[in-house]
């Protein structure tokens, strides 16, 4: 049930279902405007992005998106009381299912679409009853209590519009119904330049069976503390106001109620024409418009056809004394967004230059393996596990001989007479699917056995039949019985951990393969990735999909590049000092087939 | 949009098709050939356009024989319809002809039924007796079935094919029971429209509508191909049912009255109403030419497409002196600069001829942008001397009714 004494009171969460910017933005405008201190806006439920950006006054802010409100973080989750349901009328009735199910502490919500099935939104009418949250729609713009809530597109888009709405006086006392959006807000409109102020006001939608019926906002508008009055429009077809006719004579519905039924017009027609709302037509004798207007003036409302006879009643309302708050508005106007948005570094007010989070010459204090995975996960570090071993990485891949394909090029245009940052850069580019490219494609591996839970020997079996290498097994010269040292000192790092879930996979992965061939051993790139992804996992808390995260964005990669650049600026400046000159294969080089 | 009818032809195939029957009806439009039937048998000749108390208004033929059929349908066609249902003549007593109507209310499925059927069903209203359906009053333990002498099951399986194929409203009139066997002589089904989706069929070919008694006739639910269309559309409002279609944005247009003096080019559901209104208390609902009204912000290309329509209809009118009304209320999110933009465009197309007829125009509206708005449009109508009034939502909605009307007074 719709209860805006508990609505005021509550500090809300709200998540959006599927993403409308402008009504979102519209949201989070009528919260700065009110003085809120954030946005009430805490995730977005939609596809291909991972945030959008919004203003909160001037500054910007994330929201973020997530593909399914099944993944919502439990924080975030755990706060949600009310949802905004923009998605398409197709989606409707699973997407508000799962919202309420999924949101213990939900107390409502609204729905934008148009086009909802009947059938569709009697089941979302019985369901709501059952788990006691209210729901305002469908094809409504939403719900709006007066400083503090605005559920949809009620009241306007632009600021501007929210401004001339005078939406912003704690204390309105009238309340504003309407099947209709825009007439919602024409309302509002009228109501404010009547010189009265809204108490709160909602859309139940023009579908034949709106969510929230008359009865039920008329009810809340009945208990509502601040409510003294109540406005109408409502349209012919239907019966809902027979039963409002009904609650008034029976002393429920006290407050005074002023209603303008519209669609007199129609009267006119033999066969009427369907008006603008689904349930605009009135097909039997009681849903015109004038019978309405009758049962409802029965029952002592000042019920008219007439919207022009309805102006003067409004009017007459008696208003308080109205005092509206001076308005930032400014702050919401002719904002520009930032051509990027970014977590590593900045420009702090003092001065001096932020990494984050972190005065840069204090962070020169860390050790550099801090320094760096800090700077490449975009947030502190918190365990030693991951300085010491990065720190370790980035010392151990720092140069393996000048015959790798990196380094040879990056010799040979030294020696073509190129400067610093092209003979570096010529062999950087050379970093790929087979050179010093594995480590990423071996944690993606990794990643996948464990997930999806498949045995080490399938899991070769799998790869060997689609003729795949594994990424990570391997060794021209290292073979099982002449292990790599470097692959031991790597998996030390691991010897703490307690799962090394990771780790215990790709040994197992290295148990089948040697089992083929004695050089199919885990290599460095391997063992690199299988102890990161345990560290990262079991120190760092990262969750299955942050982890799944990095992989995509190439993160496993990122310590080689950074170490072996090392390596090749010294073979470059090395080429440089020795100066042999322009490099060249003799015929002898090449065989012609 | 909302309920629309069924052709009662798509209906009986799907119902009996749901029920295990077989149907042998045939659907013909003016133009196409019909098919050559039985020459033993006789048959029934409708007009299959949703048309209301059919028999009373003279659009059934009965009994038929094979060579008369042609002749039958040019008789309809002559009053002005042009989609027919052709079936086999059931002989029956008027005592076996039974009513049943289930309707989709709040409470659960609603049904309506009366031993004593047919066309005179409101003359025997004390017959008429209603039950609800919901989840917790079960069918009622074959209630409406003894009393109606109906096959035990059959109130659930109308339940049934109600929720399979989203039916908001099913009248059978009458149902009549030989042998144990179900014959729905009139049957009327409304469907909810905006669960095409969760129904579609393939469309159907024109060549099976015509097949006789085709099982597949009934699967696959219905599309928009099925559902009547009540009377004949002039283009322009042809026109705007294709563009409102393809469009996001919802737009309709009726024409009220060809020879209308007073024109409205609206936006908004409930605004539209309420202008209509504001003409109709004003004494001046006859000289209404059309209704309609965009909303949903529609984009520059659909306002100018939905305008040169409705401006069409405008030129077409015989009167002497023509306004047009451009009016909505204080638009949620329907961006004005941009619906103003495609109004102006369509309206620049039209100019010469308007300005020929002396066309005054009178706005109001407002929303996002409305100052850019407006002002594009106040400045256009005042170039081209066609200013009646442009205003913001300072001015009541209502008003711009009233300063309309007391041009066209003056």
């Amino acid at each position: 049930m719709l209860n805006i004494n508990i609505l005021r009171k509550t500090k809300h969460s709200v998540i959006a279902l599927g993403s409308h910017i402008p009504i979102l933005q519209s949201m989070l405008d009528f919260e700065y405007l009110a003085s809120h201190d954030e946005p009430s806006l805490k995730a977005i439920i939609a596809t291909g992005r991972k945030y959008v950006r919004m203003f909160f006054g001037k500054k910007e802010v994330l929201i973020p998106v997530y593909e399914s409100v099944l993944q919502v973080p439990p924080e975030i989750k755990n706060q949600i009381t009310l949802f905004i349901n923009l998605s398409s009328a197709r989606r409707v009735l699973s997407s508000t299912v799962d919202t309420i199910d999924g949101f213990q502490k939900l107390m409502g919500g609204t729905i934008f679409a148009e086009n909802v099935p009947e059938k569709h939104s009697i089941e979302l009418y019985h369901y709501a009853q059952k788990k006691d949250v209210f729901i305002v729609g469908p094809a409504s713009v939403g719900l709006l209590i007066t400083n503090k809530l605005k559920l949809g597109a009620i009241g306007g888009t632009q600021a501007q519009q929210l401004v001339d709405s005078k939406v912003f006086i704690p204390h309105g006392n009238v309340a504003v119904f309407s099947s209709s959006g825009g007439m919602t807000n024409e309302l509002i409109r009228l109501t404010s330049q009547a010189g009265k102020r809204v108490s709160f006001s909602l859309s139940f939608g023009g579908d034949r069976f709106p969510i929230c019926i008359p009865v039920e906002a008329f009810l809340a508008a009945e208990k509502d503390t601040e409510t003294t009055h109540i406005i109408y429009f409502g349209e012919l077809g239907g019966y809902d106001e027979y039963e409002l006719a009904y609650l008034i004579k029976n002393k429920k519905i006290k407050k005074p109620v002023l209603a303008y039924i519209a669609g007199a017009i129609s009267d006119m027609f033999e066969t009427p024409p369907q008006f603008g709302h689904a349930k605009a037509m009135a097909s039997r004798g009681q849903e015109t418009a004038q019978a309405k207007a009758r049962a409802l003036r029965n029952a002592g409302v000042q019920a008219t056809n007439s919207f022009t006879e309805f102006l003067a009643l409004v009017k007459r309302i008696p208003s308080k004394k109205i005092i509206d708050p001076v308005l930032k508005h400014e702050d919401v106007e002719n904002r520009h967004q930032a051509l990027f948005i970014n977590s590593i570094s900045h420009d702090d007010e003092d001065g001096s230059v932020k990494i984050i989070g972190e005065n840069l010459l204090k962070l020169t204090e860390q050790p550099l393996g801090f320094i760096v995975v800090s700077m490449l996960l975009g947030r502190k570090v918190k365990s030693k596990e991951l300085s010491q071993v990065a720190e370790f990485i980035l010392k151990l891949l720092v140069d393996h001989g000048p015959y790798v394909s990196g380094a040879i090029n990056t010799m040979i245009a030294a020696r073509a007479g190129k400067d610093l940052v092209s003979s570096l850069a010529s062999g950087l580019l050379t970093i790929g699917p087979r050179f010093g490219g594995a480590i990423n494609q071996a944690a993606r591996h990794w990643f996948e056995g464990v997930k999806t839970a498949v045995e080490p020997y399938v899991f070769v079996e799998n790869l060997a039949k689609s003729r795949n290498r594994i990424s990570g097994i391997g060794h021209r010269k290292y073979r099982i019985d002449y292990p790599d040292p470097r692959v031991k000192a790597i998996l030390s790092f691991t010897s703490k951990l307690k799962n090394k879930k990771y780790t215990t996979f790709a040994l197992g992965v290295e148990k089948v393969t040697t089992a083929k061939k004695g050089n199919l051993i885990l290599n460095v790139d391997g063992a690199i990735a299988a102890v990161l992804l345990d560290i990262l996992s079991e120190k760092e808390k990262l969750t299955s999909q942050e982890l799944e995260e990095l992989i995509e964005i190439e993160f496993f990669n990122a310590l080689f590049v950074l170490s072996r650049s090392v390596g090749f600026t010294a073979h470059y400046l090395d080429q440089r000092r020795l100066d042999e000159g322009l490099f060249r294969l003799t015929p002898e080089d090449i065989t012609y087939v | 949009m909302a309920r629309v009818k069924l052709t009662e032809h798509k209906a009986k195939s799907l119902f009996y098709d749901f029920l295990g029957y077989s149907y042998s009806g045939v659907s013909v439009k003016t133009g196409e050939k019909i098919p050559v039937l039985s020459s033993k048998k006789t048959y029934v000749v409708k007009v299959d356009q949703g048309v209301k108390k059919r028999m009373k208004q003279g659009l059934v033929k009965l009994e038929i024989r094979n060579e008369k059929l042609e002749m039958a349908m040019k008789d309809l066609e002559k009053k002005g319809y042009e989609h027919f249902i052709i079936e086999e003549m059931l002989p029956h007593e008027s005592d076996e002809e039974k009513y049943i109507a289930i309707e989709r209310t709040r409470e659960g499925m609603t049904v309506t039924y009366s031993k004593k059927g047919g066309i005179d069903i409101e003359e025997h209203r004390d017959e008429v007796k209603q039950i609800i359906l919901n989840d917790r009053l079960e069918m009622r333990n074959g209630k409406v079935e003894r009393e109606l002498s109906l096959p035990m099951g059959f109130i659930s399986k109308l339940r049934e094919f109600c929720d399979k194929y989203y039916v908001s409203f099913l009248e059978i009139n009458p149902i009549v029971v030989q042998n144990g066997k179900i014959h729905l002589l009139d049957l009327a089904v409304e469907v909810d429209s905006t669960a095409q989706f969760f129904v579609a069929s393939p469309k159907t070919s024109s060549s099976i509508r015509g097949g006789l008694a085709r099982r597949s006739l009934g699967e696959g639910g219905w599309n928009e191909d099925d559902i009547v269309s009540e009377k004949h559309k002039s283009p322009e409002e042809m026109s705007v049912a294709i563009l409102n279609k393809k469009s996001q944005a919802a737009l309709s247009l009726t024409l009220l009255n060809p020879n209308g003096t007073i024109w409205v080019l609206l936006s908004g559901g409930g605004a539209s109403i309420t202008l209509a209104d504001e003409v109709h208390n004003l004494g001046f609902g006859k000289e209404l030419g059309n209704y309609g009204e965009y909303s949903g912000n529609p984009n520059a290309e659909e306002t100018y497409l939905y305008t040169c329509e409705v401006s069409a209809l405008l030129l077409k009118s015989n009167k002497r002196r023509l306004i047009l009304i451009i009016g909505g209320g204080v638009a949620n999110f329907t961006d004005i600069r941009i619906t103003f933009k495609g109004i102006i465009k369509a309206l620049e197309k039209f100019k010469n001829k308007m300005k020929k007829r002396n066309i005054k125009i009178f706005v109001r509206r407002g929303g996002p942008h409305e100052k850019e708005g407006l002002e594009a449009m106040e400045e256009w109508l005042k170039q081209n001397k066609m200013y009646g009034l442009v205003s913001g939502p300072n001015l009541p909605l209502n008003e711009i009714v009233r300063s309309a009307l007391k041009e066209l007074k003056s």
